[in-house]
């Protein structure tokens, strides 16, 4: 028991320095005397490497954290850190790869010219970068065809995996995907998750992934963050056991099985708590 | 199955072939024929209008032959007004795109200056420009200016929406990048931007016809251009020369808008086609 009280702080401070740490974080909306709670005392990190997702239902606040950790917004209290930095920070070192809902590629420029746009951009970071090949990349995404296309000439599933490829062609430390294929069909989801798997497996990142879904947060994950809402605040976090890699084969394991389970249930009892 | 239609396909080569060619030939007709019909029965009305009432406007083939009579009077007109349009027009647009840029990247000059600019846009152009002539005289300036002001509100109003209008998801990538403002401008604000400043071209270029006519009514001048020589022919009741000067006007316009549209083709392909979450 005491051999446990003194570990804990050590593993933190060790992780601290490396992948994403979050402390204390709250944020509200609207004026300061109607101010609506959005993240109440949110903590958690992701270690280099690690892959994160993020559930909960709507209105948790699950984007709003996502925005926080990428810098798009600020918490009204609490610190996030990447590597040790502070986030604004870790952007200006361009070392946040964000792949959005949408694809949000520039319809004007091909599929090669929209991968290559984040090494144009803020290029005083670019010292000492190793970049992706985007070409290899494309190619390696299944994406060799569609190289001199322009987005509109592409499927919605293959948009967003040049939107990932995007987001890895510049090596950032920390991946940050925002319900990435919340738009495509169940059968185009599939593909592109395992495709995404595929890719992290052999290129681990620190990624946060906020999903809807719960058997793709469990093949994906080494573990999930389940918040409740109103106010959203984190209601357990949920380590996934399976051995890695892993491919579809998974989905039909009894431990999966199980963990959806225990996951769908925990959701269940964070819906409840949202009516009572 | 590819075998089957591959045969189908053999045997009925030959008269494919011809059938696709009276198809060509026939979706032409279809699309040309119904303009090219109520063209026809306008210039007819117009005809026998003008044989019953020879006072009021002049018969057709007065005005061509007005037309082929002097073609240097009206070429060198055509040309005087054509410069004004250039020269106001591009002036226009330039700054109604520039300030535009300014009010997109700084909101308190929108603020404090975009009132004054609609003060300036609901003010008439005919009342604007008798002042413009005291101001600078009979010149060209005077026509600059009111071909310009024309056409600068709906630049500004169309290009500042346009700038505004970025797709919010790829502002977010851009910023996690810690793109510059000017990175940020030049890869995602201005090429989006584009639609709607085509979309302004295309009001504010036939209007700009309109401002170098007003000008010149106002202030004849000198120089001349197809508006003065429409007011002097029109006050010595020349009906031909008169109307000669309002086809070739309208000439003018249908260039400009035609240009355009080839432009905009060229410029903004990628702009009709449909993109996924947009």
């Amino acid at each position: 028991m005491l051999a446990e009280v003194v570990k804990q702080p050590e593993t933190f401070a060790a992780s601290k320095d490396s992948g994403v740490a979050v402390c204390n974080v709250c944020k509200g909306f609207g004026p300061p005397d109607a101010k609506v709670t959005v993240l109440d005392n949110v903590n958690f990190n992701i270690q280099k490497g690690e892959f994160v997702s993020v559930i909960g239902p709507s209105g948790c606040g699950k984007s709003t954290l996502l925005k926080l950790v990428a810098g798009l917004s600020e918490a009204d209290s609490g610190s996030v850190s990447i590597d040790g930095k502070p986030v604004k920070e870790a952007a200006r070192a361009k070392s946040i790869g964000l792949v959005p809902q949408s694809p949000a590629l520039l319809p004007w420029r091909t599929v090669l010219d929209n991968v290559r746009l984040p090494m144009l951009v803020n290029k005083r970071s670019n010292a000492g970068r190793t970049m992706r090949d985007p070409e290899a990349l494309l190619h390696s995404f299944g994406l060799g065809n569609a190289i001199d296309k322009f987005p509109s000439q592409l499927s919605g599933g293959m948009q967003q995996r040049v939107a990932i490829a995007r987001a890895f062609v510049f090596d950032p430390a920390v991946m940050l995907m925002d319900e990435p294929f919340s738009a495509l069909d169940e059968m185009n989801r599939d593909k592109q998750r395992m495709g995404l798997l595929e890719f992290w497996q052999s290129n681990r990142k620190s990624v946060m992934f906020v999903t809807h879904s719960v058997p793709e947060a469990i093949m994906l994950s080494d573990r999930i963050i389940l918040m409740a809402a109103h106010p959203g605040r984190i209601a357990e976090i949920i380590p996934v056991d399976l051995p890695r890699p892993r491919d579809e084969a998974v989905y039909a394991t009894d431990a999966f099985r199980d963990l959806e389970g225990y996951v769908r249930n925990s959701l269940k009892t964070v819906m409840r708590q949202v009516h009572v | 199955m590819s075998n089957f239609t591959n045969v189908g396909m053999a045997t009925a080569g030959e008269g494919k072939k011809t059938s696709l060619f009276s198809y060509r030939v026939g979706a032409i007709i279809a699309s040309w024929a119904p303009p090219l019909i109520t063209f026809f029965v306008v210039a007819v009305v117009w005809q026998l209008l003008a044989i019953s009432n020879p006072f009021v406007i002049p018969t057709l083939d007065a005005i061509g032959s007005s037309l082929l009579e002097s073609p240097q009077m009206y070429w060198a007109n055509m040309l005087v007004t054509s410069q004004e349009i250039a020269i106001g027009a591009g002036f226009g647009i330039l700054c109604g795109f520039l300030l535009a840029v300014i009010m997109a990247e700084l909101p308190i000059v929108e603020r404090a200056v975009m009132p004054l600019m609609v003060v300036i846009m609901v003010t008439p152009v005919v009342a604007i420009a008798p002042a413009l002539v005291v101001a600078f005289g009979f010149g060209m300036m005077p026509k600059y200016i009111v071909t310009g002001l024309v056409v600068f509100f709906p630049m500004l109003v169309n290009s500042l929406a346009g700038l505004k209008d970025v797709d919010a998801r790829a502002l977010d990538v851009m910023r996690t990048l810690n793109a510059s403002r000017w990175e940020i401008f030049r890869d995602l604000r201005f090429p989006g931007s584009m639609p709607f400043f085509f979309a302004g071209l295309r009001i504010a270029l036939p209007l700009s016809v309109v401002g170098a006519a007003v000008a010149e009514f106002v202030a004849p001048g000198q120089q001349a251009g197809l508006g003065s020589l429409l007011t002097i022919a029109a006050a010595q009741a020349n009906l031909p020369v008169t109307w000669a000067c309002i086809v070739l006007l309208c000439v003018l316009g249908v260039v400009l808008v035609s240009a355009l549209a080839v432009v905009r083709k060229r410029v903004l392909w990628w702009s009709d086609q449909s993109i996924v979450g947009r």
